[in-house]
């Protein structure tokens, strides 16, 4: 019986052993903590990163790639998960790994704030929009049913909110006034159309394409997933609405753990790289590189067309939006946190009200 | 004689110190375990929730959203319950009382539940009573009733989820009832309605509510169909599983625990009360 293991484990061992001498430069493991929505850029970036770091360096590098979301991943990290690089989708899931002692640098010094891509809060409607949804207005009709995460669970479902009150807020819902108490109103008006909670953003496009609900709140890249899933529905930009920012960073007490802070750092930077921001613009983001060389484009020399065409920021497929606010006009993660989603927050008591 | 007695006492004797310490070692080896395994997480959710100390904890239990989500998991649970009780004993009785063809196979199904992930068990309930399925729009045009994404739903996904309990409780009962005594009833001239109401309900009663109660607790924590299929509004849908993970997914632990140890009260009431009732039988 032991003769058989020895057998049957010794040309393993050799062949392991030969392997690890058959490759001339060492491999390094970075291990990617991220999101769930971005799976389908990582998952594209990744081979392209690894091709580059051994045309620059001759070292293999390997990735260990985890998908969860936002939040879980966050505290995943914070608990003890051992993360090279987090790509998560809000600030504030990012910050909290500095307040764990985890990130030590400034992660926010590069043009982009650390904000890797972008996106918006938009209105998914069925097929023709049946129901004539043209705006965030149209959420508060009567015999509209409007499905949205719940922002408890899903940290990416608070940019709904967000979105829906701050347009209101700023003027551009139509039949309330345009500060906190009519923003407030609003909020009461269209939560109370709302079918169903779920608990992450993907779940909510899954309830979607099972028939309940007419109006979808979710975010651009979203959309592009489900059209690229082959759902079928129509897309309604609102006048106004908050750009969602998603951060990447690298985790230095790991990275420095691991002794790979030199790749980690790479594997960052390249995610801003046209290359890899144009995965990011194929798959429905706004990159916010492609979008600045844009903006430069267009300051520059107007109609510019040949980068304009060239650059994956095809007004088409992202056409602009009037008005696009950030969490800055909110005063940042930190405020947003106790005014709206504390316990006596406007979404906390607004979701009440509704009922 | 007496030799052979003496000899006879200490064969006995001697391997007794032995059997005393591998009977301690088990002893110690299954109160460790259980207390790992058991007591020590329920101990840290109770330490938890009353970290706040009392007024905290009220505080977050009293919170409008968790004293619905609390209302809405033990009113569904305790509907579920009324309805288990009564179709599984009755399951239980004609499985038992009555022969016909496919009853092994329909015996063998019973334990399903018990082995399909919860969270199938929703999709299951999605598929079936989705809004553009012909039961869903038979059920709505109708009756006007909302199976999905209200509370109905909650209680189907909870019926099949505990569906097991009662039949398995009362079924065992069942089979071990003496049967010359409802033969007796029946041949002095009961009906066989007064023969159940006097013979048989009095013997499987303590099983039909000990069955009915641990499915209540098992219901009361229920999450993976429940998320699925309730909707989750607060105030209206969301139950108390649901309301702790929203807490939990929003760094709230204080709130997620009072939430928990409630539901944890609750629950071991109803199994001690089960223990209780099983005790009492045996003595009884």
């Amino acid at each position: 019986m032991k003769r058989i293991v020895l057998l049957l484990v010794l040309p393993a061992l050799l062949t392991g052993f030969s392997g690890v001498q058959a490759q001339d430069a060492p491999a390094i493991t970075l291990t990617l903590a991220a999101y769930t929505t971005p799976r389908e850029v990582y998952v594209e970036v990744i081979p392209l990163f690894e091709e580059y770091w051994l045309q620059e360096t001759g070292q293999r590098v390997e990735f260990q790639a985890s998908y969860l979301g936002s939040g879980a991943q966050s505290r995943a990290v914070e608990g003890g998960f051992e993360a090279d690089v987090v790509a998560l989708s809000l600030e504030r899931d990012v910050t909290r790994l500095v307040d764990a002692g985890l990130i030590t640098h400034d992660w926010q010094s590069n043009p982009y704030n650390g904000m890797v891509s972008t996106s918006l809060a938009v209105l998914v409607v069925r097929p023709g929009n049946p129901k004539d949804v043209t705006d965030w207005g149209d959420l508060a009709r009567d015999g509209v049913e409007v499905l949205t995460p719940d922002p408890a669970t899903s940290g990416g479902a608070q940019w709904n909110v967000l979105a829906t009150y701050g347009a209101a807020q700023r003027g551009y819902v139509d039949g309330y006034s345009a500060d906190d108490e009519g923003a407030y109103n609003f909020l009461v008006d269209w939560l109370s159309h709302v079918a169903v909670l779920d608990p992450g953003a993907r779940d909510s496009v899954i309830t979607y394409s099972r028939g309940i609900g007419d109006v979808l709140i979710t975010y651009e890249n979203e959309y592009f997933a489900g059209i690229a899933a082959g759902d079928e529905y129509d897309i309604v930009y609102p006048t106004s609405t908050i750009l969602i920012e998603n951060p990447v960073a690298v985790v230095d007490a790991y990275a420095d753990a691991h002794g790979v802070r030199e790749a980690a750092e790479a594997f960052v930077a390249f995610l801003y790289s046209d290359q890899a921001q144009a995965v990011f613009a194929d798959k429905g983001y706004r990159p916010p590189v492609l979008q600045a060389a844009d903006e430069e484009e267009e300051t520059a020399e107007p109609g510019g067309g040949a980068l304009w065409e060239e650059s994956a920021l095809d007004p088409d497929r992202f056409p602009p939006v009037e008005d696009i606010f950030t969490v800055a006009y909110f005063g940042g993660w930190d405020q947003i946190g106790g005014d709206f989603f504390g316990d006596d927050g406007i979404y906390t008591r607004a979701i009440a009200e509704a009922q | 004689m007496q030799n052979a007695a003496r000899l006879e006492q200490e064969a006995v004797n001697a391997p007794r110190p032995q059997l005393d310490l591998s009977g301690w070692g088990l002893r110690g080896t299954a109160i460790v375990y259980l207390l790992v395994m058991i007591a020590l997480p329920v101990f840290v959710v109770f330490s938890s929730g009353l970290q706040a100390g009392l007024s905290g904890f009220w505080d977050n239990v009293s919170h409008p959203h968790a004293v619905s989500a609390l209302r809405v998991t033990l009113v569904t649970a305790a509907i579920m319950t009324v309805i288990n009780v009564v179709m599984g004993t009755l399951t239980a009785y004609v499985l038992v009382t009555y022969r016909f063809p496919g009853k092994n196979v329909l015996d063998a199904l019973i334990d399903l539940p018990f082995a399909i992930p919860t969270l199938v068990t929703g999709i299951m309930l999605v598929l079936l009573y989705g809004p553009q399925t012909a039961l869903a729009g038979f059920l709505q045009d109708r009756f006007d009733v909302r199976v999905l994404y209200a509370r109905p739903g909650i209680v189907l996904a909870l019926l099949f989820i505990c569906y097991p309990f009662v039949i398995r409780a009362v079924q065992p009962v069942l089979v071990q009832l003496d049967e010359r005594q409802p033969e007796a009833a029946y041949t002095l001239g009961a009906s066989g309605w007064y023969t159940f109401r006097r013979i048989v309900f009095p013997a499987i009663r303590p099983a039909m509510l000990s069955g009915g109660m641990l499915g209540f607790a098992r219901a009361l924590g229920e999450f993976g169909a429940i998320v699925i299929v309730a909707g989750n509004i607060p105030l209206r849908t969301q139950t108390a599983p649901v309301y702790i993970y929203g807490k939990v997914e929003a760094g709230n632990m204080p709130a997620a625990s009072a939430v928990s140890v409630v539901l944890l009260g609750v629950a071991l009431i109803v199994t001690l009360g089960v223990d209780w009732m099983q005790r009492s039988r045996q003595h009884g």
